[in-house]
């Protein structure tokens, strides 16, 4: 290839990628070409006056348009942080918190920090926030001349997602230092052969799995393990494709139609455990940076529970910190697994792990070495800045220096909330999958579990209603609990509305209903309610796999008139709990730093 | 003019939840603010529900409410603070407490339309009256008149700037009047006082008219739709403004719309400065932007003004303005280096442009109009694969849910930069071996796709348009041909063309 011909490839923005696939070289051999030609790009400075004078902010973006290079480079101790990219369904502020937080944190610790981001929404790409920031894609290529050409002493890959966590071993394969927990525990906790054994070396159980690469493996699989399962592709964030399936023609047209499977990218295939309760618990953990790994400590930073049974995306499902269902005995076993891993994994940094719980058994379903989107809530609910900590073990700290060594736990309760862009995508049903699809979260704060609930829901604009009448209209799965969650409605003063089924077992039960006709029934029915504003929550369960039409009809509309409504049972309890506690006594609010000096 | 002396605290509402029209471009004007208000001695309280935010770390302000964002809970604030700052022996709100500082003020065009609502909210039920709070940053009538469709036509007719033939309707039968009077399909609806114009649309014959306008009134909160004649194919434009007490205007930031006008701005492609414009027109536009946010009364911090031209004529239109730090002022600060949150934090408490100084020359006051010698590209990331019901097409109404922006020294370095940015998996605007989904179908990467799937992809905006004028190039289309069916700016085309023509070259020295 000639200079000139490759000379402006670059200049018109060619990846090395593109011009290895269309000139039929490989990646390395693009670049070893332009290496060899000495053809590198050059970075120059946003400064707000087109270099009439002095910028003393560096902030760079890299160009092969012009020779002229503007990055003078310093020789202090350098840490690149390796941003998340644009914000997208499953990977959003959460990871931009944590990026910041690692900047920070080792500007603190006297080192020279580098952000490199794509993002124009963040703080993270701000001109301040780290001591220099490169405006740039999150590729291999791009990042790895920043690396080399600002002579990096390592690069932060787990605080800022996915993204950066799919270029760690590149990376590293070039000689980037990646800091922290190291590659091959990350590929130990993705691979689902290695994380499975190491499960059964300490003693873990794990819900029964398997891994296909073809339809026919994935039937097979399925037919060993008995339906429900859940299935999705490895290697990706926010439940991307992730789907409970119940038979085999489901999994046959899944298979088909919604996952490319092959031998390097497989579809993971596990047992469902139905009504589990799902815990989430983040960690940090300095036991990577000691010779031996019962040096060194693990620290429990939150076990938050899920209010939605198993089954609800992590980053849908609304928690509680610290878990309000879960016997002390099981949160014993949590934590003793959780150290366990972290021990073993020898992280240095963030760890995430995923459990289900059934009565007394403890079931691990992932852990993910890096920091979670649940990190900035838990560091907020109980006053200690994890990713900030993180950053700084994985730069050489033990937590025993920064003087964090205990699991911290709150007298208050903070729960957490999703919320959704349905209003967006009209038609869209509004059931919570395995699939995330929220895009933000709040927080509501309360030295009251009923209150801090209720605080939720107002923030999430979909305040509980304090009177009116509930709507309830649940599959028959949840038939058998539903009368016991409608009485609390019930003794709240509430008056009960629903459809056929619902209706007859809580009449059974001796509740007074209002009857209403479903959708193909007649008229008035619920939607018509819905839309006259006559009904003020919503409880709706669905009906299996394939919801139904009207169901669907009956949610959307829920959603167009803003009347809140709960797609789960537990999701019904919390709120009549809420309710309870707004009618006891008027909220008050409180800053956090309060709640932290509090305890 | 320096800070004002009078100010103790200083009430920020952040923008709350991430959602679709509202993302983390609020949590960096927010965490710049505090920071700038903090840097100036003030005391700053903060209210966010948002967990994720930096800005509600407990080191950002000096007293973080991560309570509901409503006017019941702010108020609920409010009064506590006022206890607190008496507690603290500072006359809060007092009219004889003048001096030194005593008063607590609340400045709410930092968190986006969720901060703004609050506050006209708190307006009008008169709580801030009732409490003593002033409004800093912009003030309640200004606001109206930025935010009052009708209002804000009104003003601008007044001032001899031109505006899209519309009414505002509160009924069905007054939508139906005006789409009388306007004579022609397709129409614009668009509702009153919500987010990223949500519930808005475009309707091209009456039965969507009728579908659309109910569903508007029924989600503006004042049941209000505007009914607009359609710009669908005009170029579209956004300037960046700020202004101060002593009525100093800058523009930060130009941008153009590489999508033309019927795709939301979040949702277009967009580029600064803009690209296909004459000096002389730029100019013209400048002088409406300070025009019209002197009308509007924005007296100290930024406001974003959005413009159509049609391509035909000439004739400029102005769309509408933000008052406020909107998403386009982020994207704006990110390309010019000029951090508008922390400079309109500094407006709002009585400083003016040119006793700011520039943190990154050290040497220029903030009255000084970014120049910049690169281009930017943002395009927006979507998420239409986790709501596979949902109709993709864009329009008025904002789908993606995130953006990736670029920095070159030629738009055609930008945009492959940013394309590979976006997390799709591809490393450019093609020719990087990955295959083509288009439904069903399947294509290699340089195969030449029919003509007819890609008419269809070019006619209707939708998330991959971008990709598609590549194969449209690649399949032999013209670029007047494709500007035909987009009605993208032949220079924009132009440039991708290039692109296009470069790759077929690369392509011919594989052996």
């Amino acid at each position: 290839m000639n200079l000139e011909r490759l000379t402006k490839a670059k200049a018109l923005g060619f990846s090395d990628r593109q011009i290895a696939h269309l000139t039929g070289l490989t990646e390395a051999a693009v670049q070893a070409e332009r290496r060899r030609l000495g053809l590198e790009p050059s970075y120059r400075l946003v400064d707000t006056c087109a270099a009439e004078f002095e910028a003393y902010t560096p902030y760079y973006y890299s160009t092969y348009d012009r020779g002229d290079d503007e990055v003078n480079v310093s020789e202090r101790r350098k840490v690149m942080i390796l941003g998340g990219g644009p914000n997208r369904i499953g990977q959003g502020i959460e990871f931009d918190y944590c990026c910041v937080h690692a900047a920070f944190a080792l500007r603190e610790d006297g080192f020279e920090t580098l952000m490199v981001n794509s993002n124009p929404e963040t703080v993270s790409t701000d001109y301040d926030t780290s001591d220099r920031l490169f405006f740039e894609p999150l590729t291999l290529e791009d990042v790895l001349h920043i690396y080399q050409r600002e002579r990096c002493w390592g690069a932060i890959a787990q605080f800022g997602g996915q993204t950066p966590l799919n270029l760690a071993l590149g990376l590293q394969q070039h000689g980037v230092n990646i800091i922290g927990t190291s590659p091959q525990s990350i590929e130990i906790a993705e691979d689902r052969k290695l994380f499975a054994a190491l499960l059964r070396k300490l003693g873990i159980p794990q819900p029964p799995n398997g891994v296909a690469t073809n339809e026919i493996e994935a039937l097979a699989i399925a037919r060993g393990l008995g339906y429900p399962i859940l299935v999705r592709p490895s290697f990706v964030l926010g439940g991307r494709a992730m789907q409970i399936v119940y038979a085999d023609a489901e999994l046959t047209h899944y298979m088909r139609f919604a996952v490319e499977a092959s031998p390097e990218r497989p579809v993971l295939v596990d047992k469902f455990l139905e009504d589990a309760t799902e815990v989430d618990v983040d960690c940090i953990s300095d036991v990577g940076s000691f010779d031996r790994p019962d040096q060194g400590h693990s620290v429990i930073g939150g076990i938050l529970e899920h209010i939605e049974f198993a089954g609800v995306h992590s980053g849908d499902a609304a928690m509680v910190l610290p878990p309000h269902t879960l016997a002390e005995s099981v949160l014993d076993t949590i934590r003793t697994y959780t150290h366990a891993m972290a021990r073993e994994l020898r992280i240095v940094g963030l760890m995430n792990v995923q459990y289900a719980v059934k009565g007394e058994r403890v079931y691990c379903l992932e852990v993910n070495p890096r920091a979670s989107r649940t990190v900035p809530f838990v560091s907020k609910a109980i006053g200690v800045p994890l990713a900030k900590l993180a950053a700084r073990v994985m730069a050489g700290r033990t937590l025993g220096e920064l003087g964090f060594t205990a699991e911290v736990r709150t007298r208050y309760w903070a729960v957490k909330e999703s919320v959704f862009p349905f209003n967006r995508f009209h038609g869209q049903d509004i059931l919570l999958s395995p699939e995330m699809r929220s895009t933000g979260e709040v927080m509501g704060i309360d030295a009251d579990l009923g209150l801090a609930y209720a605080k939720s829901q107002m923030a999430a604009g979909s305040p509980l209603p304090l009177r009116g009448r509930v709507f309830f209209s649940v599959n028959d799965q949840d038939k058998p609990q539903v009368a016991a969650v409608a009485r609390l409605f019930v003794e709240l003063g509430f008056e009960l509305v629903a459809t056929g089924g619902t209706a007859d077992v809580l009449e059974a039960a001796g509740l007074t209903v209002q009857r209403v006709f479903k959708l193909l029934e007649g008229r008035p029915h619920a939607v018509d309610l819905l839309k006259n504003r006559d009904l003020q929550l919503v409880v709706n369960t669905p009906s299996g796999a394939v919801p139904r039409a009207d169901e669907v009809k009956i949610r959307t509309t829920a959603v167009y008139t803003a009347t809140p409504i709960m797609t789960t049972l537990s999701g019904a309890r919390a709120a009549a709990l809420g309710i309870a506690a707004l009618r006891r006594n008027d909220y008050a609010v409180q800053t956090i730093q309060e709640f932290h000096q509090e305890g | 003019m320096p800070k004002r002396t009078d100010i103790h605290s200083v009430l920020i509402i952040g923008a709350g939840p991430i959602i679709i029209g509202q993302a983390c471009e609020f949590d960096y004007s927010g965490t710049q603010a505090c920071k700038a208000l903090k840097e100036e001695g003030f005391r700053v309280i903060l209210v966010n529900s948002n967990p994720a935010t930096i800005m509600t770390d407990p080191e950002f302000a000096d007293r973080t409410y991560l309570e509901p964002i409503t006017p019941e809970c702010v108020e609920k604030i409010i009064v506590r603070e006022l206890a607190e700052l008496r507690r603290l022996g500072v006359p809060a709100n007092e009219p004889n407490g003048a001096d030194r500082p005593h008063k607590l003020v609340l400045l709410p065009t930092l968190g986006g339309q969720t901060a703004l609502n609050t506050a006209m909210a708190l307006g009008r039920s008169g709580v801030l009256e009732r409490h003593g709070v002033e409004m800093i940053g912009a003030n309640a009538a200004a606001i109206e008149r930025g935010e009052d469709r009708l209002v804000f036509k009104e003003l601008m007719l007044s001032i001899g700037l031109d505006v899209p033939i519309s009414g505002v309707a509160h009924t069905l039968e007054e939508s139906r009047a005006i789409a009388e009077r306007i004579g022609r399909f397709p129409l614009i609806i668009r509702p009153a006082f919500t987010l990223g114009g949500t519930g808005g649309g475009i309707a091209y014959n009456r039965e969507e008219f009728e579908e659309l306008a109910k569903r508007g009134l029924d989600l503006s909160p004042v049941s209000e739709i505007l009914i607009e004649e359609s710009l669908l194919g005009w170029k579209e434009f956004e300037m960046e403004v700020m202004r101060d007490k002593a009525d100093n205007c800058v523009i930060i930031c130009s941008i153009e719309n590489f999508d033309p006008m019927g795709v939301h701005t979040g949702d277009s492609i967009t580029v600064a400065p803009i690209q296909t414009l004459t000096d002389k027109e730029y100019q013209i536009m400048r002088d409406a932007s300070f025009a019209v946010i002197r009308a509007v009364g924005v007296e100290t911090g930024g406001s974003n003004i959005q413009f159509a031209v049609d391509p035909a004529t000439g004739r400029m239109v102005i769309i509408e303005m933000n008052p406020r730090v909107s998403r386009s002022s982020a994207l704006a600060s990110k390309a010019t280096g000029f951090p508008i949150a922390k400079i309109a934090a500094k407006l709002a408490v009585g400083y003016l442009l040119d006793e700011i100084r520039n943190d990154i020359t050290r040497e220029t006051p903030a009255s000084f109009e970014p120049t910049i010698d690169y281009v930017v590209v943002k395009v927006p990331r979507f998420a239409f694969e986790k709501f596979p019901q949902a109709d993709p097409t864009l329009n008025t109404q904002m789908k993606s849910v995130g953006e990736a922006m670029a920095i070159g020294r030629t738009f055609k370095e930008s945009l492959q930069k940013c394309l590979r940015s976006l997390e799709i998996g591809r490393s450019g605007l093609g020719g990087d071996g990955k295959p083509w989904r288009v439904g069903t179908e399947v294509y290699g990467d340089r195969d030449r796709l029919p003509r007819e799937v890609i008419s269809r992809k070019l006619t209707v905006p939708n998330a991959d348009r971008i990709f598609f004028i590549r194969h449209a190039l690649r399949a032999g289309m013209s670029v007047r041909e494709i500007h035909g069916l987009t009605k993208i700016d032949p220079w924009f085309l132009t440039q991708i063309e290039e692109i296009v023509q470069f790759e077929d070259e690369l392509a011919a020295t594989k052996a």
